[in-house]
């Protein structure tokens, strides 16, 4: 009787044995690396009492436009008024679209591009930026 | 039996196995390298944009970035600066100043303004104009506050079929705040108001790069002097009690309570009473929806020139649920507490309801404090998830007009007005 006591007490014991380590390595203790400082935060600006009031300048982090003939461009004209994030923020969009877009960024709002830098620019976004060729 | 039980029961083998050929030491090492092998949760990061379909994400999905003055917010663009608010700050009625979102048109915004040198300045065709400094708007006036809802006129862009370009935003361009600050009527009658004006204009500090006379010069925009919304305009110098950050306006803005906030000039410094029509691009050309119901249209009429449209101006009533928010589940049996917003630009919401069942049937909310006609109201309900398993929960707002949020998709090309009722997905697994 007490050796069947003892059997089932180490059988329980082996099995909580078993069972603590099954779920403590399941439960705990996963890291994975990652980047250092992905979001720094920003020191404080020196503040003095006269009646400037003022910011630090507005972060820039850009955007990586995909390698290709016409990139320059986009980067150079482009920029002029906005970032070139303002292109790849945008959902794929049909060739029509971008054509119609970089019209009006001429006509609407004055960009003077060249004609044929028009041009190259347009292809270039119709070439990686619509439904049929964005990557990831 | 899932894969992941399936895994995790032959993981259970191998350990029991350590532990009979010699102890927990070999059980350890066999069941880490095991676990290593197989880790259950995978981090990734989000994608880096959406489309062709709708953003299936509540925000938009750019990375985080620390701008002055703000916590980390979402970045949609950097220049000119476009930042998105993430759900969770909409847990309450007033959205912190510095999770507020940003949307400027024109890369030249302030850094620095001296307050020695600003005035805000009432001209045009006035008979008295005038040049106020800061601390003669605070003490010559008498100050109001009003609590209210600014939105972008593209918030939730992302969610229209076909996409349209423009900034790609999720649900997150809006914020609610106590506004403290001049009754723009009273200005306006200092100045003394021509007899034969037609629109009041506002330019605030911001300019860009293109040539004069174009939009990318400079932002404009109008009412009509025979607005109503303009007697309960209020030139704003506090947000929440507390100077306007740099990007939300500072030092002082334009609220126009139940409008977009494309009326809502930042850094306003100009307010320019005209007796002729406001022609600019910004009036003429961009911000306008189609005179439609809900300014909803199709791409095929409006390729066809068939759409007739008109300045926006209000906004239509939403509803949000802001938790749970999808991104971890529910025990089944416990009883939590759903909580969201509602606002509308026609007058108060008095109603807000969830349906479990995909819209047949709706239970109302309990509605939180009322802090006016055109602020964020929050709601709240108690809720048990019946069973284990995936659950639809779907809001909807009605506002003090009868005016009932629609279960319809809107479509224009300037990605204006989405107001469709919104889902959350809640996954809620087994309790035993």
């Amino acid at each position: 009787m007490k050796k069947r006591v003892l059997a089932i007490f180490l059988v329980m014991c082996g099995l909580m044995m078993v069972v603590a380590v099954v779920f403590a390595d399941l439960k705990k203790g996963y890291y994975r690396p990652a980047e250092l400082g992905s979001l720094r935060q920003t020191a404080l600006i020196e503040l003095s009492p006269d009646s400037n009031y003022q910011v630090s300048a507005y972060p820039v982090p850009g955007a990586d436009l995909v390698p290709g003939d016409g990139r320059q461009e986009v980067q150079t004209y482009c920029n002029t008024c906005h970032s070139p994030i303002y292109v790849t923020m945008q959902p794929p969009l049909p060739a029509a679209t971008w054509e119609a877009e970089v019209n009006k960024m001429n006509k609407a709002y004055g960009a003077a591009i060249p004609e044929d830098t028009t041009q190259k620019i347009i292809r270039y976004l119709q070439a990686h930026y619509t439904v049929e060729n964005r990557t990831p | 039996m899932s894969v992941a039980d399936r895994s995790f029961s032959r993981r259970g083998i191998f350990k029991a196995l350590g532990v009979m050929t010699g102890g927990i030491t070999l059980g350890r090492w066999l069941g880490s390298s095991a676990v290593a092998a197989q880790e259950p949760v995978q981090t990734k990061a989000i994608e880096t944009f959406t489309g062709p379909g709708a953003n299936p994400h509540w925000n938009s999905v750019g990375p985080y970035v620390a701008e002055p003055q703000k916590v980390p917010l979402i970045l949609l663009t950097d220049r000119p600066v476009q930042l998105e608010t993430p759900r969770h700050y909409f847990r309450t009625a007033f959205t912190p100043n510095e999770a507020f979102y940003v949307r400027w048109h024109l890369e030249g915004i302030p850094n620095t303004v001296d307050l020695k040198d600003w005035k805000l300045q009432i001209e045009g065709n006035v008979n008295n104009p005038l040049a106020l400094s800061l601390p003669e708007l605070m003490q010559k006036f008498k100050p109001v506050s009003l609590a209210a809802v600014n939105q972008c006129s593209g918030n939730s862009r992302s969610r229209l079929q076909p996409r349209v370009p423009g900034g790609q935003w999720g649900n997150g361009a809006m914020g609610n705040a106590m506004w403290t600050g001049v009754r723009l009527r009273a200005l306006l009658e200092v100045a003394g108001v021509k007899s034969d004006s037609l629109q009041v204009q506002f330019q605030g500090l911001e300019n860009g790069q293109g040539p004069k006379g174009l939009g990318s010069n400079l932002f404009l925009k109008s009412l009509d002097l025979g607005n109503p919304v303009l007697d309960e305009c209020i030139v704003a110098y506090l947000m929440n009690g507390e100077p306007l950050p740099m990007l939300n306006g500072f030092p002082v803005r334009l609220v126009v309570p139940g409008y977009f906030a494309t009326y809502w000039t930042k850094s306003l410094t100009w307010i320019r009473v005209l007796n002729s029509p406001d022609e600019n691009f910004w009036m003429k050309t961009a911000y306008r929806i189609p005179d439609t119901p809900r300014g909803n249209t199709n791409p095929e009429d409006m390729k066809a020139g068939k759409v007739k449209t008109v300045p926006i101006e209000r906004l239509p009533v939403r509803s949000f649920l802001i938790w749970p928010d999808g991104t971890s589940k529910i025990p089944a049996g416990m009883n939590i507490r759903l909580q969201g917003i509602a606002f509308s630009g026609f007058g108060r919401v008095n109603r807000v309801e969830v349906s479990e069942d995909g819209g047949k049937t709706w239970l109302p909310a309990e509605l939180g404090e009322d802090h006016g006609p055109y602020s964020f109201r929050t709601w709240g309900m108690s809720w048990t998830a019946k069973s284990q398993g995936r659950h639809t929960l779907a809001v909807r707002a009605t506002d003090e007009k009868g005016i009932v949020q629609p279960d319809e998709p809107v479509w224009n090309a300037g990605g204006y007005l989405w107001n469709m009722i919104e889902r959350q997905e809640i996954v809620v697994g087994k309790a035993s």
